[in-house]
């Protein structure tokens, strides 16, 4: 972090014409983080687009918590624990494919490429089987504003992936035909989804955690900002 | 480091060969080897791809272009009307009261958002950005290309608004909820409903076009192009994305939940409510927090519209004036630091809310804080202009239109940041004055001036200059004959979106005004149609202007083709030595030396201090 600080603002001091500031200046390669390529920068400006919209979306189901709310209408399921189980999976079995990138087992990626799109699938289907439950129950987007943010979130949460996956199949159809030698030209669009569903973990954590394990915990807490 | 070199001859450039060391010394032409390999680009070869679904950054910047000046004729249009109920009420029936505020509420929308963003960062973006860092196109061209078509079914999805039963939307260009969704307001059915998916559609195009944006000009610059050498046109193109790909968030989560409020009966914004004497199903939203999602999009926005404005008036203004400008990096500050500031200033267009007056007071104080970066900025403009050799052309009147109207509508802005002055002037047209002065007229000053200094390199011909006076003269007495008088009736209390005041007491005596501010709108709308004959007559029988006419130094002008082909940049990428400022350096034999020459080609020139 120190170093991307140091990377960003210290090129505002530069003055680019002095003479040794020149010297330094012709030597630059032209791009200001050589280490990231195009594929993982792009999952880097997306993590900080959505995470203002997710974030926007909490502070919404923040602000407009009534006062008068209880935990009468909390999430009753253990579903959300099994499709919480499935992302951490799905970003295990990521960390498993970048290894295998590294010494080159081609045909360990490709298995687990498939299966990181399986599981995708399912914790969807988990999710959307989820509002089923909720509705069956007569939990609707318009009960209350909690569950109007909830549905909200999660059809967002889900669009992401879904637009993941658009990515995923893509780079899984080419990496299945590819020869060992040249899995090398998939390396950064692997790595870049491999950043993008860690993102996607990262932010259906917080939003799990929020509403659902430490929801008494943060409407008490809404509930003092409130009053 | 020869061995460098050696490795990858295939993308060294021409400069490369020279920069062997002989006799242990350094060559002062030296330049990296390129480590990335050129960028492969997609060659459209039938009409359909080379012009319509293309993915040349320059020709999707055209059509943004083409399509936001499109939507802003809608707008003119619009304004014209409203001007002729204000100005000469009952005059046409049609004029009734329900499509005035469709009127009022389609022209704020579609300037703001269809107009000046759109053109300024799709249009200049697209077409400036890769040229001005080196690239040969954007990093992901077939995502910019969506990006465009994404904007233009925002367009046709706003456009069919007009044509729904109900019309569009009438709630003004705040669409504060409830009423902007309750029966009783113009378009509160399909208008309403088309108005929010167009503005959701617009801002996924905006996501994916600014990702371009921002990762062509971080990752995607030529060899020798440092942040600090470049222009400040990119600078504030890409501080005014960064700004858009955080704010537009709030847009896009505030269409979404107010669409989920029409649509299924959600309750984010909608309190409890009653209908003649029934009651809502609603129950438990938030009007306010809609407010508080809209202008934390809302004020970013001003600065996403102003950041591309300050850079690009810059440039031009160190053309015109061969000097460079001044206080180079103090400008990019102010624009960084304005950028930053600019999400912590929303809630000074809600200081009749309700709001607690200690957020009053944060807000007001950091209102009056983003005045100083600004004002910065303009005493740089001066300094620049100071002792310069200025060229009084089209382009120059256009930069000096934009500061004087600039510093108008910034001053009114300091009134209204202070919560005390704000209160008696809210919803008055001294309120629509400033901001019309402020991102109205100022931007369109420059959006013009630099249709004037580009056109030239977009199609190899200049525009005419006398018509290019006459509209200036017109564009910019009008503005003032219009904006000035508007001050006034703030002040004396005129209530802005009301369709007729004439019943009130002291109201007759604005109706003179309110006919001349009417006439001096139909004038200038009108004059814009002397741009668009000038443009459509240059571009084939304007005067050629070769290469680089303005003796620039920034990259776009060192182009192998002008205009501009595919690619950019024929075989090899351009190598930069230098800022884009070096004008009139003593010593060097020419009063401009661009960012590719070499130190050893100018070894006479004297570094100058700024």
């Amino acid at each position: 972090m120190a170093g991307l600080i140091k990377k960003l603002f210290g090129a505002l001091v530069e003055k680019p014409w002095e003479k040794d500031q020149v010297n330094i200046d012709d030597a630059h390669e032209g791009s200001s983080f050589s280490k990231l390529s195009p594929q993982v920068s792009a999952v880097i400006v997306i993590f900080g687009v959505s995470t203002v919209l997710f974030s926007l979306i909490v502070s919404g189901y923040i602000y407009t918590i009534p006062s008068d709310q209880d935990t009468m209408f909390l999430l009753q399921s253990n579903l959300l624990w099994f499709n919480t189980f499935i992302l951490i999976l799905v970003s295990y079995l990521f960390k498993k494919i970048s290894n295998d990138l590294k010494f080159g087992k081609l045909e360990k990626i490709k298995r687990n490429l498939i299966q990181v799109g399986g599981l995708s699938y399912l914790f969807l289907f988990g999710q959307i089987f989820f509002w089923y439950h909720l509705m069956s129950t007569g939990k609707f987007v318009s009960t209350n504003s909690y569950f109007s943010s909830f549905y909200f979130f999660t059809a967002l949460h889900g669009l992401h992936l879904l637009g993941g996956l658009f990515f995923w199949g893509s780079v899984c159809s080419k990496t299945l035909k590819i020869e060992k030698e040249k899995i090398i030209e998939q390396t950064k669009n692997i790595e870049a989804l491999s950043l993008y569903w860690t993102f996607l973990l990262i932010i259906w954590l917080v939003f799990f955690l929020i509403v659902f394990v430490f929801n008494d915990a943060v409407i008490a807490f809404c509930k003092s900002l409130l009053t | 480091m020869l061995d460098d070199i050696n490795k990858d001859k295939k993308h060294s450039s021409p400069r490369t060969k020279s920069s062997s060391i002989s006799g242990g010394e350094r060559d002062v032409d030296y330049v990296r080897p390129a480590d990335i390999p050129d960028q492969e680009l997609y060659h459209g070869h039938s009409f359909l791809t080379k012009w319509i679904f293309c993915q040349d950054a320059k020709v999707i910047g055209v059509q943004y272009t083409l399509t936001a000046v499109f939507t802003g004729v809608v707008g003119l249009i619009l304004s014209w009307m409203m001007r002729m109920q204000l100005g000469f009420p009952e005059l046409f029936p049609f004029l009734t009261a329900e499509s005035y505020y469709q009127m009022v509420t389609m022209h704020g929308m579609i300037m703001v958002v269809y107009l000046l963003t759109a053109l300024f960062l799709g249009g200049f973006g697209n077409y400036l950005i890769p040229l001005m860092v080196g690239a040969r196109d954007m990093v992901f061209p077939y995502v910019n290309m969506v990006s465009f078509w994404m904007f233009f079914v925002a367009v046709v999805v706003l456009m069919a608004s007009f044509f729904v039963p109900g019309g569009p939307t009438g709630a003004g260009w705040t669409l504060y909820p409830p009423q902007a969704i309750i029966e009783g307001t113009p378009g509160s059915g399909a208008g309403i409903l088309l108005m929010l998916v167009s503005l959701s559609l617009f801002v996924i195009g905006f996501t994916m076009g600014g990702l371009n944006y921002v990762i062509t000009i971080l990752q995607a610059r030529t060899r020798g192009m440092t942040l600090m050498r470049m222009p400040l046109t990119i600078w504030g193109i890409f501080t005014a994305t960064v700004l858009a790909l955080l704010a537009f968030p709030a847009l896009f989560v505030s269409a979404i939940m107010m669409t989920l409020d029409k649509v299924l009966g959600t309750s984010f914004f909608m309190p409890v409510m009653m209908k003649a004497g029934e009651l809502l199903a609603y129950d438990g939203g938030s009007p306010i927090l809609f407010q508080h999602l809209f202008w934390f999009f809302g004020h970013p926005e001003v600065y996403i519209v102003a950041l591309p404005a300050f850079g690009i008036v810059s440039d031009l203004i160190s053309v015109h004036s061969r000097k460079n400008i001044f206080g180079y990096r103090m400008m990019v500050w102010a624009i960084v630091g304005i950028g930053a500031l600019s999400f912590f200033v929303w809630a000074h267009h809600m200081y009749v809310s309700g709001m607690s007056p200690w957020f009053g007071f944060f807000f007001a104080t950091t209102t009056l804080i983003i005045a100083v970066p600004t004002a910065l900025k303009v005493y740089n403009w001066i300094l620049t202009l100071w002792r310069g050799n200025i060229r009084i052309n089209v382009v120059m009147l256009f930069c000096l239109g934009f500061i004087v109207t600039f510093v108008n509508g910034g001053i009114t802005g300091i009134f209204l940041g202070n919560v005390i002055v704000d209160v008696p002037l809210s919803d008055t047209y001294f309120v629509i004055a400033h901001f019309h002065m402020v991102m109205g007229i100022a931007p369109l000053m420059v959006i013009f001036g630099a249709i004037y200094h580009w056109f030239p390199l977009i199609t190899g011909r200049f525009l005419d200059e006398k018509l290019g006076k006459l509209h200036f003269w017109i564009t910019f007495l009008g503005a003032y004959s219009i904006y000035f008088p508007m001050h006034y009736l703030g002040f004396i209390g005129v209530p802005r979106r009301y369709f007729e005041m004439y019943n009130s007491p002291y109201m007759p005596s604005t109706i003179g005004m309110n006919e001349f501010i009417s006439i001096a709108v139909f004038v200038v709308g009108a004059a814009q149609f002397i741009f668009f004959f000038n443009v459509v007559k240059s571009i084939r029988l304007g005067k050629p202007s070769g290469k680089n006419p303005w003796k620039a130094n920034s990259l776009e002008w060192l182009t192998p083709d002008v205009p501009p082909a595919h690619g950019n940049w024929g075989e090899k990428l351009p190598v930069v030595h230098r800022w884009a400022y070096d004008f009139s350096v003593p010593g060097a034999k020419e009063d401009y030396i661009p960012q590719t020459t070499p130190p050893s080609e100018v070894i006479e020139a004297e570094v100058e201090k700024t």
